[in-house]
């Protein structure tokens, strides 16, 4: 009763929220490092497991590039709602439940770059 | 409780009518010819409702920090509306208490409604078999609000909840396995929400020169079709539906009582 | 605990206070009332109206609608429908709300028991005759009839009796009848005798035998007529070339301007799949009122037939063969590089948008060339084009309901502009404007003075010995339109000048306020303004003249310049939309986008500048015209420096910032000036009578490239040459 009663006066200044994990953005960032390097350690057994047809240190810049895709934001939750997100997808790595397409994804192979220019972009169809 | 009703006359009343049954019957389709009087609506059961709504006040008396509102509908079902915090301890009174005995977890879903702060209502159908007796509880969430978890007083959440993390992209706290159910191995979003497009992200194919499947951004061939069901006349003032009742904090008493 | 008992007594309570306030409300605004004004109350709410208001606009005016289906804002009140019945306190009988003006104190209850039980009456009545074939009726879901029974009929019917049926009229190829379907209103009537001005329709027979038709069989023969299928409830007037296409809910609207006239219509463009299916008119009281013309609503199916679809190129034999945009682009840009500035020339047509018309001069000029002209003609003898209110609709659309003499010059509205001369002949009908007309004696739907066909009338008025220039003396608000088609005449100059010198006398006689503009010009294409503005040469006297050798036509279907005017090595570009007349002379065709296929702004008439928007995606290889041009110029080498619309509507507001304020008309007003100017330009008149292009109803509809590939169009002039019987319909429904 307290608690809620004190949830209801502050949330009058700063909305108070329930944390998923992190209580700060440190606790947040540590967690988001330990998913990066359990990645990082994940992807030369991914590279054999799965055969792909890339290096380990292309399937690492990829990891990077993803992690880096989402460094814009700060709110804790968010992060460790995204470092769930993550761990889901790792167990699935590690496990061998998915397969060599669901892996490859990630590398957008088949996907025609979209044109930027106007005469590319003319030249292709009717959308600007 | 409600449903101690016991229907033993019932056997025995049929098999006494059966034989009055057809000229009964011809005695009424006369009628509906000559005159049609009664008006097309629900007949009101007011024992079940208040069998209900006496049992909804009862549990409001007992739990009054979490539950917030009773409510038992047109089609008497009783529902429980109370606070996320007090998930785990209302369902394990519901499931222990000797006059509710809710054993049995039916279902567990949740409702994408985006224009309320609190978007997802999470909802719980309980079974008592010892009294027959359904009753539904609902609380509330956003997307990044954890729930906690109710595998722990009903087995049976497990998956459902499964199903909703999935589904809706509500996490719920302390959930033994927690991963997705339904979608596929690397799908993006949650597709039951309200914002996600009916048509999805990506479309897949089969890829000749890969030799697998990929999944390319989605390009619709044809118009995505989609109605515009307004008529004008449903904009008169006068024939607009009702607000929506607005929601209470947990601890707060309803005005009445 | 529970919710709903307490709900239940909270909404009681509410609703007691409501009615124990209401009274003291009633006091305070009593004691406010002013003198000419009568306070009415509408569900005890009190509302300020004026004498002479109706129930139903008092109630409209509280946010009350009232369900009806005789009445209409823009017809006369009939009061024959009966759907419109509310209580009056103390009031022994319900009353008619369109037709009963409201009395100091009345409390009209539009949701009482009685009202309520008035409208399930009247509805029940009503349905007791209709068909009940809503699945198969193509006013199902836009239907008043359909949507006021489910909001305010009763749910079940005690008929058992059969129903009347009527025989279907045939009225021509436009409008198809379900008469069993109709009931009564007369909407269709008062429209055709009221905004028309044709004495078509009308009712025969009484009580249940009474039918809305035409009396004998003849086609319902207006440049409006598609306008009763809105007007109408129900679907008994719907739209033939639509019928059976699509449903109301699955289509999609677009706002859009139509370009078929120089008045620029607000339009809704409904597509579904990538296909228009209709057009239907947008409000817009400034321009169209509510009304759209019958080659506006029907000539897009000219849209799907004659499209050009794919860039060609005419091979060595003199065929077009298709080939692709990077093979044709190249090409022009190869045929721009080689030869000299001035040797290059365009013509723009008469649909083109104001982006395509910027772009291409911006191209032409960055080749050291200003050869731009339009297809149509304005004198340039005197002040020419250089004086914005020389060729404007000055005194606007809506301006007409103010005016008191309106002079015409050798035009004929009805067909160039037909929702102009409704504008007329509503002026003529309720504010008793007079007409006079110099030219032509045609049919105006409206009785007018007829001065005279030939140019000694206008040089008599000019010279203020005419009769007619004592009625102008005397007019308070006179105006003066004069048709774009009689100032392309050789001696445009000088009827030019005439008309403005009438136009300076009568605004010196009626010692009218400054603001008030005499001297209107009325155009016929709806890109004209726009080019003009844009400083485009009006007509290709100059291309005559001096026959470039790369000619670049811009939509130019008029057919005002062939092979036979160039020399044998020319070489002709035409962009455009459809294969008309500009396309088989062309040795390269770039394919446009039609007006539902782009985002375009074009002025109108009175100048104001109209967006249109993208409803449909072009056909095939097709483009949006300027996009056309800015890949040509890149591929030239003279890059133009714009990549999206928003770009090119900035060098648009550089070059004329009123062709981006949009729904905004800019004023002009130099008459005097340009008076004097054309002083000195040689005043020899010809002797030929003013005889406008579109003379009778068969002129009027096929007259630019999307009419004329469009069969409703030409299934309408068969019509009206051979009578409605001519066209075969296939027997249906």
């Amino acid at each position: 009763m307290a608690s809620t009663a004190a949830t209801r006066t502050a949330s009058g200044a700063v909305k108070v929220v329930k944390p998923i994990f992190s209580r700060d953005i440190n606790e947040a960032k540590r967690r988001v490092r330990e998913l990066y390097r359990a990645w990082y350690r994940e992807v030369p057994n991914t590279v054999t497991l799965y055969q792909l047809d890339i290096s380990t240190s292309q399937g690492r810049e990829k990891v990077r590039e993803m992690f880096n895709k989402n460094k814009h934001i700060t709110d804790p939750r968010v992060i460790d709602m995204l470092v769930i997100k993550g761990k889901m997808e790792l167990e699935e790595t590690i496990h061998v439940w998915k397969q060599k397409t669901h892996v490859m994804r990630y590398f957008h192979e088949s996907e025609t770059p979209r044109p930027t220019d106007f005469l590319s972009k003319f030249y292709q169809g009717h959308d600007p | 409780m409600a449903a101690s009703l016991v229907r033993l006359v019932r056997g025995g009343v049929n098999r006494t009518l059966n034989l009055s049954r057809s000229t009964a019957l011809i005695q009424k389709r006369l009628e509906t010819t000559t005159t049609e009087t009664k008006p097309t609506v629900r007949p009101k059961d007011a024992v079940t409702h208040n069998q209900l709504s006496a049992f909804g006040e009862y549990v409001a008396e007992i739990l009054p920090k979490y539950v917030q509102q009773v409510q038992v509908t047109c089609f008497n079902e009783l529902e429980i509306m109370i606070h996320p915090d007090g998930i785990v301890p209302v369902l394990t009174f519901l499931r222990d208490h000797t006059n509710a005995q809710f054993r049995n977890m039916s279902d567990l879903t949740a409702v994408d409604i985006p224009t309320r702060p609190n978007r997802f209502e999470i909802v719980y159908n309980l079974l008592s078999l010892s009294f027959n007796s359904r009753i539904r509880v609902k609380t509330y969430t956003d997307e990044l609000t954890p729930v906690d978890s109710s595998v722990p007083v009903h087995k049976a959440a497990n998956w459902y909840e499964r199903e909703v993390w999935d589904m809706y992209g509500v996490f719920f706290a302390n959930h033994p396995d927690l991963r997705r159910i339904l979608t596929d191995y690397g799908f993006e979003g949650h597709p039951f929400r309200k914002d996600f497009p009916l048509s999805g992200y990506v479309e897949l194919r089969y890829d000749d020169e890969l030799k697998r499947v990929v999944a390319e951004p989605l390009e619709l061939a044809q118009e995505f079709r989609k109605f515009d069901l307004n008529s004008p006349w449903e904009t008169f003032p006068a024939y607009r539906q009702p607000q929506d009742a607005p929601k209470l904090e947990a601890g707060d008493k309803p005005a009445a009582q | 605990m529970l919710r709903l008992p307490a709900v239940s007594r909270a909404i009681a309570g509410v609703a007691h206070s409501k009615t124990c306030l209401a009274p003291s409300n009633n006091f305070r605004t009593s004691v406010r009332a002013s003198s000419n004004m009568v306070e009415v109350f509408v569900d005890g709410k009190p509302v300020m109206v004026e004498p002479g208001t109706t129930v139903l606009q008092a109630c409209e005016k509280v946010g009350v609608q009232i369900p009806r289906f005789c009445f209409h804002e823009r017809l006369s009140v009939a009061g024959n429908c009966r759907m419109c019945l509310v209580e009056i306190e103390r009031a022994p009988k319900p009353v008619a709300a369109c037709a009963m003006p409201v009395m100091k104190g009345w409390n009209i209850l539009t949701n009482s028991e009685k009202t309520r039980k008035a409208r399930e009456g009247v509805m029940e009545f009503l349905l007791a005759n209709h068909p009940l074939d809503c699945p198969i009726c193509d006013q199902g879901g836009e239907c008043d009839l359909q949507d006021q029974s489910m909001m305010f009929g009763a749910d079940r019917s005690r008929f058992t009796e059969g129903k009347r049926a009527v025989e279907d009229k045939n009225i021509g190829p436009l409008i198809k009848t379900i008469m069993t379907r109709c009931i009564q209103c007369t909407r269709c009537v008062r429209f055709a005798s009221e905004i028309a001005g044709v004495e078509d329709l009308g009712t025969t027979g009484r009580g249940n035998s009474m039918q809305i038709g035409t009396y004998v069989e003849k086609m319902f023969m207006s440049e409006l007529s598609g306008n009763v299928i809105d007007v109408c409830p129900v679907g008994a007037l719907t739209s033939k070339p639509y019928a059976f296409t699509a449903r109301p809910w699955e289509t999609r609207k677009t706002e859009s301007i139509d370009v078929m006239d120089a008045v620029g219509s607000n339009i809704v463009v409904s597509t579904r799949g990538g296909e228009v299916m209709r057009v239907m008119p947008r409000l817009n009281e400034e321009v169209n009122e509510e009304w759209i013309s019958d080659k506006t609503r029907f000539s897009y199916d000219g849209l799907k037939r004659q499209r050009l679809t794919q860039p060609m190129v005419k091979d060595a034999s003199g065929q077009l063969v298709t080939t692709s945009w990077e093979d044709v682009l190249t090409r022009v840009a190869g045929v721009l590089q080689s030869v000299q500035g001035n040797e290059v020339a365009a013509i723009a047509g008469g649909m083109v948008d104001a982006e395509a018309l910027v772009a291409l001069k911006d191209l032409l000029n960055r080749l050291d060339s200003d050869n731009l002209c339009t297809e149509e003609v304005f004198p340039m003898a005197g002040a020419g084009t250089d004086m914005r209110s020389n060729y404007l609709l000055n005194s606007r659309i809506a301006g007409i309901e103010e005016c008191d003499v309106l002079l015409l010059i050798g035009t004929n509205p009805r067909y160039e502009a037909p929702l102009f001369n409704a504008r007329i002949r509503k002026s003529w009908l309720h504010n008793e404007l007079q007409v006079a007309l110099v030219g032509h004696e045609v049919d105006l739907s409206y009785s007018y003075n007829h001065l005279g066909d030939s140019t000694q009338v206008l040089k008599d008025i000019a010279a203020g010995t005419h009769p007619f220039c004592e009625v102008l003396a005397q007019a308070k608000r006179p105006v003066v339109v004069v048709g774009s088609t009689t100032l392309q005449r050789a001696d445009g100059a000088a009827i030019l000048n005439a008309v403005s010198t009438i136009a300076q006398n009568a605004r010196a006689s009626s010692g009218v306020e400054e603001g008030w503009k005499v001297l209107n010009v009325l155009h016929r294409v709806a890109s004209q303004v726009a080019a003009l503005d844009l400083g485009y040469k009006p007509g290709v006297e100059a291309i005559r003249n001096a026959p470039p050798k790369v000619l670049f036509l811009l939509g130019a279907d008029g057919g005002c310049i062939t092979r036979q005017d160039l020399p044998k090595d020319s070489f002709i570009i035409y962009q455009g939309h459809h294969g008309d007349v500009g396309a088989p002379m062309a040795d390269i065709i770039l394919p446009g986008a039609a007006y539902t296929e782009k985002n375009g702004t074009y002025v109108n008439t009175e100048g104001r500048a109209q967006q249109t928007r993208v409803a449909v995606t072009a056909p095939g290889m097709a483009r949006e015209d300027w996009r056309i041009i800015r890949a040509v110029s890149e591929l030239a080498g003279v890059t133009l420096p714009y990549d999206s619309v928003a770009e090119v509507r900035d060098r648009l507001a550089e070059v004329a910032p009123n062709l981006v304020r949009y729904d905004d008309v800019e004023q002009a007003n130099y008459f005097k000036q340009a008076n004097e100017l054309a002083q000195t330009v040689d005043q020899t008149l010809l002797a030929e009578p003013l005889i406008p292009p579109q003379v009778s109803v068969k002129d009027f509809y096929m007259t630019d490239p999307i009419s004329r590939a469009s069969q409703t169009m030409a299934k309408c002039v068969k019509a009206v040459t051979e009578g409605a019987d001519a066209i075969e319909e296939p027997a249906i429904c």
